[in-house]
């Protein structure tokens, strides 16, 4: 695997065809053996011939006719067809100059012998000729064969892939195993948001200089990357040449599907963070709008020339107008949090409290909202210090209360209880508040999400998700469950600070 | 006093400044004002006042930096009002120079009262530091180191007594968690606010009426303790 890896320059990117420098090595090296085939297929001949000249007198000419015909036939077979007509020509020659009268020439004087060397030359030829075809066919069967099998492995391979490192990867070997050579690289051009990849196969040691072929991964909209490939020796055939583009756009659109399906995942993404976009600009602008009028109401209501207040009636007026203004504040502070938490700009910063004063804290403040509502604080006096964000672990209780006092009846009880256990601090805030379905529970702590219709009750239903968000900020869980005639809130947090206890208090020396 | 105290506006929002202005003139406040940090510092030199409200957002410098500059050479009690209202800059602006800090929006009583405790509790750095300080029932004897409730002794530890005589001597005034542990500590303990947890929790124990509601030492979220007085 090779990340970062030195971008090369780009020469020759487009040469498929071999390059200059390589070319007449490689055709002296096809010369070579092609001629070294005839050769055989002479030597075949030569001791065949020399062979027979020890049984030539028990042999009639008609046996010995048959005879020849096997070296042509296993020329054709061993080195092709070419090879196999040169043996069947030089079987008839042969033939002719040993066994035919008269003797040591290439004279024929009996119609019967013309007949026959006839004949033979004919059927040699045929023969090797079938026998060629059906050899070359059977070799083409068998490499369509080979090829089929590695492409299906190779889209098989690349079909189970989700990210463009490991496509490059995985075509750079099945190259490197599928075709003769040292080393493969793939590279893959930097697109978008998808950073560039760059895989790298070899056999044993790296290979050095120029690769020896350079194809392009295209698929019919882009251009995705490069593989460039190292042979061992020679040059590709023109099948091999039609399966490496077979290979490469593959990968190549392999490499396209990723992205695509990068791409949709992204835009359904967008979609969403728009619906509740749209939706929070609903909600919000509600919510704003409540608490302005009143204010603008009361305001304008205190400046009017028209009515002389009484005192009672003055005070509650300015009293609607402070409420509504902290509600407003109340507001932008929920806004700012979630904007926070969306951001994960939330950082908690965490030091050791005690749960009963920030409970406390919260209820003092609450005072007036928790008229209505009988509040039952219940927390252990051993109950242990717990390492938390003050300020963020006010917003919970605060936002847990808040939801408590909306939804329970007037004159019900809110309790709050905890308690040390293995998992860390578990606490409850609990509320008599109707049941809310068991679909919903997980819900609930989700932006917006609302079981009653949004203008029934007020908020901007971000409550619970920030208490989600900052709980889980302190590496706690929070949750909800149904019990008989209460709706409970859960939450816990961990007891320790960077995995440790407090540390028990100093008593300083007196003086 | 002779003449109404005198206090310096540092900030660049013209509806605050409006409202301020009007407000703290019928509280008998002379005021004046500033709309950069430049003109405040270049203000509080030329006329001293005697208290400065300083907005931390302003156009050309940190209000913080604001601060810092005064108190290099003032003893000026400075408010800072903000509607930055984290922890992190609360401490900051305190541990830097400022004796008070209040969140936009904030109540006008509310102001006021911090107002009254700053130039109350300047007046004693100038001279008459008393070494009786009052809260409710409870009376700490800074001079005796005794400390009394309802007319009796209650008995404190050394660590108690210490803590205790810190936030007594700055009445009123918000203390952050790092001060009162190197004071009360010393430097290297300064990160352990699990020590005051339990300090605060013992002392509301023996001095509170009701520990869960405390009347005296109060808690500033995320930032310190501050020891409320009577008037």
């Amino acid at each position: 695997m090779l990340a970062g890896h030195p971008h090369k320059p780009r020469v020759g990117l487009e040469s498929d065809q071999p390059s200059m420098r390589i070319l007449p090595n490689l055709i002296q090296n096809k010369f070579l053996n092609l001629l070294l085939r005839f050769l055989a297929a002479i030597l075949t001949i030569a001791a065949l011939t020399f062979l027979m000249q020890a049984f030539k007198p028990e042999l009639a000419n008609q046996v010995i006719v048959l005879i020849y015909l096997l070296p042509v036939m296993l020329s054709t077979v061993l080195w092709g067809l070419g090879p196999g007509i040169l043996a069947a020509f030089l079987a008839f020659l042969t033939f002719n100059y040993f066994y035919l009268e008269p003797l040591h020439t290439l004279q024929v004087h009996a119609n019967q012998d013309l007949i026959l060397l006839t004949i033979f030359l004919i059927v040699a030829v045929v023969l090797a000729q079938l026998i060629g075809q059906a050899r070359q066919g059977e070799r083409l069967a068998r490499s369509r064969e080979w090829e089929a099998t590695r492409m299906y492995e190779l889209i098989s391979a690349l079909a189970r892939l989700q990210d463009v490192q490991s496509v490059a990867q995985v075509l750079a070997d099945q190259t490197r195993e599928t075709f003769d050579c040292t080393q493969v690289e793939v590279t893959t051009l930097e697109k978008k948001d998808e950073a560039s990849a760059a895989a790298r196969s070899i056999e044993s040691a790296a290979a050095i200089g120029e690769p020896s072929s350079r194809v392009r991964l295209d698929t019919a909209r882009e251009h995705e990357g490069e593989l460039c490939l190292w042979l061992s020796g020679g040059q590709l055939s023109r099948e091999e040449q039609r399966l490496l583009s077979a290979f490469t756009s593959q990968g190549a659109l392999a490499i396209e599907r990723i992205r695509l399906a990068r791409g949709e995942k992204r835009s359904r993404l967008l979609e969403e963070s728009d619906k509740l976009k749209s939706s929070l600009l609903n909600s919000v602008s509600h919510e704003l709008r409540t608490p302005l009028s009143a204010i603008k109401a009361s305001v304008s209501s205190l400046r009017s020339q028209t009515v002389d207040w009484n005192a009672p009636e003055r005070n509650e007026l300015l009293a609607t107008i402070e409420e509504e203004t902290d509600h407003l504040n109340l507001l932008v502070g929920n806004l700012l949090d979630m904007s926070r938490i969306e951001s994960g700009a939330l950082k908690p910063h965490r030091t050791w409290n005690a749960m009963s004063e920030i409970v406390w804290g919260v209820a003092r403040k609450m005072r007036s909202q928790l008229q209505e509502h009988h509040l039952v604080i219940e927390l252990p006096a051993d109950l242990p210090l717990v390492p938390t964000d003050y300020v963020m672990m006010e917003q919970v209780f605060t936002n847990l209360l808040s939801n408590s006092i909306k939804y329970a009846r007037m004159g019900t009880r809110i309790e709050i209880t905890a308690a040390a256990d293995d998992g860390g601090l578990h606490t409850q805030v609990a509320n008599q508040s109707p049941q809310v379905p068991e679909e919903h529970l997980e819900a609930i702590f989700e932006k917006f999400h609302r079981i009653t219709e949004a203008d029934k009750v007020t908020g901007t239903g971000l409550g619970l998700s920030i208490c989600k968000g900052i709980i889980e900020a302190h590496g706690g869980r929070i949750w909800a469950t149904n019990e008989p005639d209460r709706f409970v809130f859960h939450f816990t947090l961990p007891l320790t600070l960077d995995g440790a206890l407090p540390d028990s208090p100093r008593e300083i020396e007196n003086g | 006093m002779d003449k109404d105290p005198a206090i310096l506006l540092i900030d660049d929002e013209p509806q605050i400044l409006r409202a301020l202005k009007t407000i703290l003139a019928a509280n008998h406040f002379r005021v004046t004002s500033a709309v950069t940090g430049e003109q405040g510092i270049a203000m509080a030199v030329a006329q001293p006042p005697d208290l400065i409200i300083l907005d931390l957002t302003l156009p050309d410098m940190d209000g913080i930096a604001v601060a810092e500059s005064i108190r290099e050479w003032s003893q000026v009690p400075i408010i800072v009002l903000s509607v930055r209202d984290s922890e992190k800059d609360k401490v900051a602006a305190l541990d830097r120079g400022a004796d008070d800090y209040l969140t936009k929006p904030f109540g006008i009583e509310e102001l006021l009262a911090r107002i009254r405790v700053a130039l109350r509790h300047s007046e004693k750095t100038l001279g008459n530091k008393g070494s009786l300080i009052k809260a409710g029932t409870v009376i700490v004897d800074l001079a005796r180191h005794l400390v009394t409730l309802r007319g009796e002794e209650i008995r404190l530890t050394a660590t108690e007594f210490k803590l205790l005589a810190y936030l007594a001597a700055h009445a009123d005034r918000v203390l952050t968690h790092q001060a009162i542990l190197t004071q009360v500590w010393g430097f290297e303990d300064y990160d352990h606010v699990e020590y005051l947890r339990v300090y605060i929790g013992q002392l509301r124990k023996k001095l509170e009426q009701n520990p869960d509601e405390p009347q005296i030492l109060l808690t500033e979220p995320g930032v310190g303790y501050r020891f409320k007085a009577s008037e």
